[in-house]
């Protein structure tokens, strides 16, 4: 294996390719497009109820219950709009499937990544438009200052690449772990407290809340939901950087680990 | 009848000695699933650390109903893991190797796998059980009782929707996501539940008796209560036996060479 094909030159147009690709492959795959709103659904109707009955006892303080649904609509996009790309590394890597993946003309783990971003991006706008569809007929009406929502749509962006380099580096660690649904796991369940899937940060006790801040987590899911409590800018400007900055650095830390793991596979006679 | 446990106990000492046989990966698998339940639960508990209660319903409360459904859970996947290929296996025809053999085939399929991560949910469920307060030595008891009763309602309903395969086909990943569904209704109080919901919970999704009707008996004993609990997953087992005997008629042998030794 030649050392060009580790390491092609790095030419967009073969990634924008392997993305639109993936996401006609996606749009093809109907019965899990539905799958995925049926379980938004369920998810939002049950935190519907939760929070209405909460609100009914007066303990939400100043924001509703809408805005906490809103909230929730928000998170959750994020959350079910990734593609799990560490399903499909660990899966390249078990079955060594990977051997003929690296001998191609792309990056395998830039073609894996393009090829995620494309099924994402189809989740995430088919999703957009169901959670604020249901969003809406749950809570019956907007969030008191809708204009929030708008700054949302940036950051989710900006959230869902974090999640996929993150998963992606998850997915790097099948080269040594070969099941990597544990690290998975615990990565998720970090996401859903440290972040604030289910329940804003400001519900949290202040010292869980600054453990949070110091994650790449509050961010990554409250930094987006969060704008369903009205427009921010600043705030807004604020998480969006922390999000680009976490990305680097998660980005930096995939890029290591591959290449490690390359060297691994050289010398294992791969 | 007495055969039948015969087989099913041999079925599971089979299988734990098979998922044993990778010790450090049994382990691995067990300890996550344990601390992936307990991470997930300590949302209730930044809830209830806020909110105090809902309509009742404390956190001991939640504490019980999550450990009820999450050690029936784990129950249902160490004992009848099966039942998440089920449909896979009617579809691709791989009931044959099942259906030539002198024992029911539905038992057969369901104790074919187990699953070592079911562990954790059980270790997790019944810790969860023992913080939460709602047990007393007298009613101990009790917990075999609503732990086993969740994990047959769970099982039951992973056999009628993995059976849909007999008339519809690929239903398999569909099934499993409606079968999760399951897991998501049961584990909320069954407080904020209400109008034709509430009646959902008890019959298309029985939500009521994996989580809702045991974690109650375990609050408040009742002989009623104790009736509704086990009438209810009594009934479910019956449909699931019926439900998949019905498909059976419909199934189409496949043609894959393979053994079950």
């Amino acid at each position: 294996m030649t050392t060009a094909a580790l390491h092609p030159g790095f030419r967009p147009a073969k990634y924008l390719a392997v993305a639109r690709t993936a996401l006609r492959q996606a749009l093809a795959e109907r019965a899990a497009i539905v799958g995925r709103m049926a379980f938004y659904f369920v998810i939002l109707l049950i935190f519907s109820q939760l929070w209405y009955v909460v609100g009914e006892m007066g303990a939400l303080g100043e924001l509703g219950a809408t805005e906490f649904l809103w909230y929730l609509a928000l998170t959750e996009w994020v959350m079910l709009s990734l593609t799990p790309v560490h399903l499909d590394i660990e899966a390249d890597v078990r079955s060594g499937e990977i051997a003929y993946r690296l001998s191609r003309p792309i990056s395998y783990l830039g073609g894996r990544l393009a090829e995620a971003a494309g099924d994402c991006a189809l989740r995430a706008v088919t999703l957009g438009i169901w959670g604020f569809a249901m969003a809406y007929l749950l809570a019956g009406s907007l969030p008191k200052d809708p204009s929030g929502l708008l700054l949302a749509l940036p950051l989710g962006v900006l959230a869902l690449w974090l999640g996929l380099v993150s998963m992606a580096a998850i997915g790097v660690t099948a080269f040594w772990l070969q099941d990597c649904s544990p690290v998975y796991l615990v990565w998720q369940k970090a996401a859903f407290i440290l972040g604030g899937l289910m329940l804003p940060l400001e519900i949290y006790p202040d010292w869980l809340r600054q453990v949070a801040d110091w994650t790449p987590f509050s961010a990554f899911m409250y930094g987006v939901g969060r704008m369903s409590f009205g427009f921010d800018p600043v705030l807004a400007g604020e998480v969006a950087l922390r999000l680009v900055g976490w990305s680097l650095l998660t980005t930096l830390l995939l890029v290591w680990m591959y290449r490690r793991a390359l060297r691994g596979l050289e010398v294992n006679g791969g | 009848m007495r055969a039948i446990l015969n087989f099913a106990a041999a079925l599971f000492v089979t299988n734990l000695r098979a998922t044993l046989a990778l010790r450090g990966a049994f382990w691995f698998a067990a300890v996550m699933m344990l601390l992936n339940n307990l991470l997930y639960f300590s949302i209730w508990w930044i809830f209830f650390d806020r909110f105090d209660e809902i309509r009742g319903w404390r956190f001991g409360d939640m504490a019980a109903l999550f450990g009820v459904v999450a050690a029936g859970f784990g129950c249902a996947v160490v004992f009848a893991g099966g039942v998440r290929d089920l449909g896979r296996y009617i579809i691709d025809g791989e009931l044959d190797g099942f259906l030539t053999q002198p024992k029911p085939p539905l038992l057969h399929a369901l104790g074919s796998q187990s699953r070592a991560s079911g562990w954790g949910d059980i270790a997790s469920g019944l810790f969860l059980i023992g913080i939460s307060g709602v047990v007393r030595p007298t009613t101990a008891p009790l917990v075999l009782v609503a732990v086993a009763s969740s994990a047959a309602v769970f099982t039951a309903t992973g056999v009628i929707l993995h059976s849909s395969a007999f008339w519809l086909g690929r239903t398999d990943s569909l099934a499993r996501q409606f079968w999760e569904f399951q897991i998501a209704f049961s584990s909320y109080p069954r407080v904020i539940f209400g109008g034709v919901l509430k009646v959902l919970l008890f019959t298309v999704i029985p939500a009521g008796f994996i989580g809702f009707l045991p974690a109650e008996l375990l609050r408040d004993f009742t002989w009623l209560g104790l009736a509704a609990v086990l009438g209810g997953a009594s009934a479910y087992v019956l449909l699931a036996f019926a439900v998949f005997g019905r498909g059976l008629r419909r199934y189409e042998s496949g043609n894959r060479v393979g053994l079950r030794a």
